[in-house]
């Protein structure tokens, strides 16, 4: 009776004129997730030309993010350097959501003046805006920073352009040998500088968590042996030169432990190394199966790791004091490599479907598994900083190149190559 | 009225007239002396005794009571005229007051006159006493004169007696005058009184007439006044219905007009609302049309962050300009996520221009919505 009331006073509601004054509501549904238009205008510059274009660094990190779809140079209606030079109605016409306009000027070709500026067309409004004085080695550098607070600006996300990847090598020379190396480069791998050559392999780089650091496995005194490197002084030293195998070393989140893969005991075992003090613990005790590539959980308080325990290799969890673990995998009956995302919620994988390895990506609360790779011949899948997006290795015309893709799949990049065999990449921490 | 007076004049003549008579006849009867004597006084007379016979005297004698005799009819007659007079007069007096009064000046009159009368009457009895009186004096010269002239003095005797009968007839007429002078004035009081008590019954009747009168005036009055109260009521009443009668006609026509008014008022708003049902229908699909549109333009332009949780939603109010630039966006309720918030919101600005209708009434619809947006 009341529901056939209120629709009767509804009805003669809408009969009134001032229903025309009741607002429409329109719903908009779907979207898409597609890349957001930019306009980045070549910064002027003044004085000495710079070596490196910064406004087309800042281009390309947008560009390759996925996130956004910088305005081709032809389309840019005009080309201001300064506030007082842009006109927001042209902006929108284009339909950026952001405007980038910048300067660059020296007097000398050592030091450079840098500033630039991000505006919100729609708005009119400043949304981020900086100046700088840089060497001018720090040009480039310079260009990813800038590059990380436009991401960060219109993502509201940390922009992880400024950091670096770390990963192996390896070349053939004329005669034949190999010759492996541990590469740093920037995060787009533009940039590349080798930190350690050897005519033996080199295996499983890993950031420590201030990035000052690498630990990393290396065959150079013929058997596999743990090391930890200085990044800066070039200072390195052997944490674990146990009998068997010494293999996948991983920091933990305080950066004090390294958990290790150590067959000491006969078959390969989880370990936790105290670095300044040497101290081992051990975590697993499970003599019939394999038990390797240990990562730490963000808290600290758990292991999660590949076994074959089950027969086929699966990824468990188990608590660092040992104890009893638990399978988190159960699609596929490959599932290696594990990687746990900076907020703890996701694991990056391989995942062998078919015979061929895929880096995927499981939901650790659902459980949920989403393939993001394509190739088939992937590996070796580290997080970004940010969990944005995940770095691996993977082959292209017979030849292993670096890639990274988003975890919801939709971003894929091929990264900067040098032409050569590329392995094991790790993605640092941000700078601090 | 002037008759009675004329009467007792001419009653009071003839009297005076008899009288003279007399005198003269016993004057000029009587031997007078041969040498005239000087008359020095005219009202003293001087008689003269003379010898007179029996004869003459019974004769005398006899016309003097046939004079009285007559005299005496002559009163009576007079007194009857009188008691006519009265009797008239008192008619009179009953009829009028003025009447009254001239009456009353006629009986006053008439009693002077009788009084005169009486007095001359006196006079004349007095004269007769004075001649008398003489004779006896000359009788009694000629007793001195001629001596014991018995016989003569018997009859002077006589004569005396006879005079003395004269004088008592005189007294008794004196007497029969006063009675009927009394009479007279008893009559008069009579007449007075009863003028009196005609004249106070005329008063109190003229004043009980007057009173009638006076009664009959107010009773006539207050009937004059009740009447024209009852006028004036009537008039007050027959104007209090003319007033409501005015009053209730002036009220149906108002209703009348009212109804009309009303009736048109009615139609007119049924037809507006026909109109404004028409015109919201048609408009109602217009906008239903257009809102398909800008939905699509808004849904092409909207970019949704990605790495954003599920079952965000943002409500934004949209402000739109005349030609259908966005003017003015703002959140109305939060998404909570405020790069979500903000991917709508460009959206909407990167939909800008929106298509809006032609039709001004619908495009008023979209100068001011809202749009929610959801990714599912």
């Amino acid at each position: 009776m009341a529901r056939r009331w209120l629709k009767f006073v509804g009805f003669m509601l809408m009969l009134l004129p001032w229903h025309a004054h009741a607002l429409l509501t329109i719903e908009i549904t779907g979207g898409s997730e597609a890349a957001l238009p930019i306009a980045i205008v070549p910064f002027g510059e003044e004085g000495v030309i710079p070596p490196e274009d910064i406004s087309e660094i800042i281009r390309g990190n947008l560009q390759s993010s996925g996130r956004f779809a910088p305005l081709a140079k032809s389309d840019l209606i005009s080309r201001p350097h300064e506030q007082s030079q842009v006109n927001f109605a042209d902006w929108r016409l284009l339909r950026s959501e952001g405007l980038v306009i910048g300067k660059v000027s020296s007097q000398d070709g050592e030091n450079y003046q840098v500033q630039f500026q991000l505006f919100d067309v729609y708005r009119g409004t400043q949304m981020a805006g900086k100046r700088y004085q840089v060497p001018v080695s720090g040009l480039r550098n310079l260009g990813h920073q800038i590059s990380d607070l436009i991401y960060e600006a219109l993502t509201g996300e940390v922009g992880v352009f400024s950091t670096r990847l770390a990963f192996v090598t390896v070349q053939r020379t004329a005669d034949g040998a190999r010759r492996f190396a541990l590469q740093i480069s920037d995060a787009d791998g533009a940039n590349p500088r080798t930190i350690l050559q050897s005519a033996q392999p080199i295996m499983s780089p890993r950031w420590s968590p201030d990035g000052e650091q690498l630990a990393y496995v290396s065959f150079e005194n013929g058997n596999s042996e743990v090391f930890v490197q200085q990044l800066r002084s070039g200072d390195r030293r052997s944490v674990a030169a146990f009998d068997g195998v010494n293999s996948a070393p991983s920091w933990s989140p305080d950066g004090r432990r390294l958990a290790l893969t150590l067959s000491r005991t006969g078959s390969p075992e989880l370990y936790i190394l105290d670095i300044s003090s040497g101290e081992l613990t051990r975590v697993t005790h499970n003599s019939q199966s394999i038990d390797t590539e240990p990562v730490w959980m963000p808290n600290g308080r758990e292991l999660v790791f590949t076994s074959d325990r089950g027969g086929r290799p699966q990824i468990y969890k188990i608590p660092v004091e040992g104890g009893r673990a638990t399978r988190l995998t159960f699609e596929g009956n490959y599932n290696a490599s594990p990687d746990i995302s900076p907020d703890g919620q996701k694991m990056a994988m391989v995942h062998a479907v078919a015979g061929r390895y895929y880096i995927a990506v499981q939901d650790l609360r659902s459980g949920a598994v989403q393939i993001l790779s394509q190739q088939g011949r992937d590996e070796s899948p580290s997080f970004a900083p940010n969990g944005r997006m995940i770095l691996y290795a993977t082959e292209q015309n017979g030849r292993g190149v670096l890639a990274a893709v988003s975890v919801d799949g939709r971003i894929h990049q091929r990264l900067a190559e040098s032409g050569i065999q590329v392995r094991e990449p790790s993605w640092s921490p941000l700078r601090k | 009225m002037k008759r009675p007076l004329m009467q007792n004049l001419l009653a009071g003549g003839y009297s005076l007239l008899l009288h003279l008579v007399l005198v003269v006849v016993l004057l000029v009867g009587l031997e007078m002396p041969s040498k005239p004597m000087v008359v020095a006084q005219q009202d003293v007379e001087i008689v003269q005794a003379t010898m007179v016979d029996e004869m003459q005297i019974q004769a005398e004698m006899q016309r003097l009571q046939e004079q009285e005799q007559a005299r005496l009819d002559a009163e009576q007659e007079r007194q009857r005229l009188i008691e006519e007079q009265l009797q008239n007069t008192q008619d009179q007096l009953a009829r009028t007051e003025q009447e009254y009064l001239d009456m009353q000046q006629r009986a006053q009159l008439e009693a002077e006159q009788r009084q005169r009368e009486a007095e001359q009457e006196q006079q004349r009895i007095a004269q007769l006493e004075q001649q008398r009186h003489e004779r006896e004096q000359a009788s009694q010269m000629a007793e001195q004169e001629r001596i014991a002239q018995e016989e003569a003095k018997r009859q002077a005797e006589r004569e005396r007696q006879q005079a003395e009968q004269a004088r008592l007839q005189a007294e008794a007429d004196r007497k029969a005058a006063e009675q009927a002078r009394e009479k007279a004035e008893q009559e008069r009081l009579a007449a007075e009184k009863a003028q009196q008590e005609a004249r106070q019954q005329a008063e109190q009747e003229r004043q009980r007439l007057e009173e009638e009168q006076r009664r009959a005036e107010q009773e006539r009055q207050r009937l004059e006044q009740e009447r024209r109260e009852a006028e004036a009521e009537r008039e007050r009443i027959e104007e209090e219905q003319r007033r409501a009668e005015e009053a209730r006609r002036k009220a149906a026509e108002e209703e009348e007009r009212r109804r009309i008014a009303q009736a048109e008022a009615d139609l007119q708003r049924q037809l507006q609302v026909e109109e404004e049902q028409r015109t919201a229908r048609r408009v109602a699909g217009v906008v239903d049309q257009h809102t398909v549109v800008i939905q699509q333009r808004v849904r092409r332009f909207w970019i949704r962050p990605s790495n954003t949780e599920q079952g965000l939603e943002v409500t934004l109010n949209v402000r739109v300009l005349p030609g259908g630039d966005v003017g003015q966006v703002s959140v109305v309720r939060s998404s909570g996520n405020a790069l979500f918030d903000r991917s709508a919101e460009n959206a909407v600005f990167a939909a800008s221009p929106l298509p809006l209708p032609s039709d001004p009434q619908a495009a008023g619809q979209f100068r001011n919505f809202q749009l929610i947006f959801k990714p599912e």
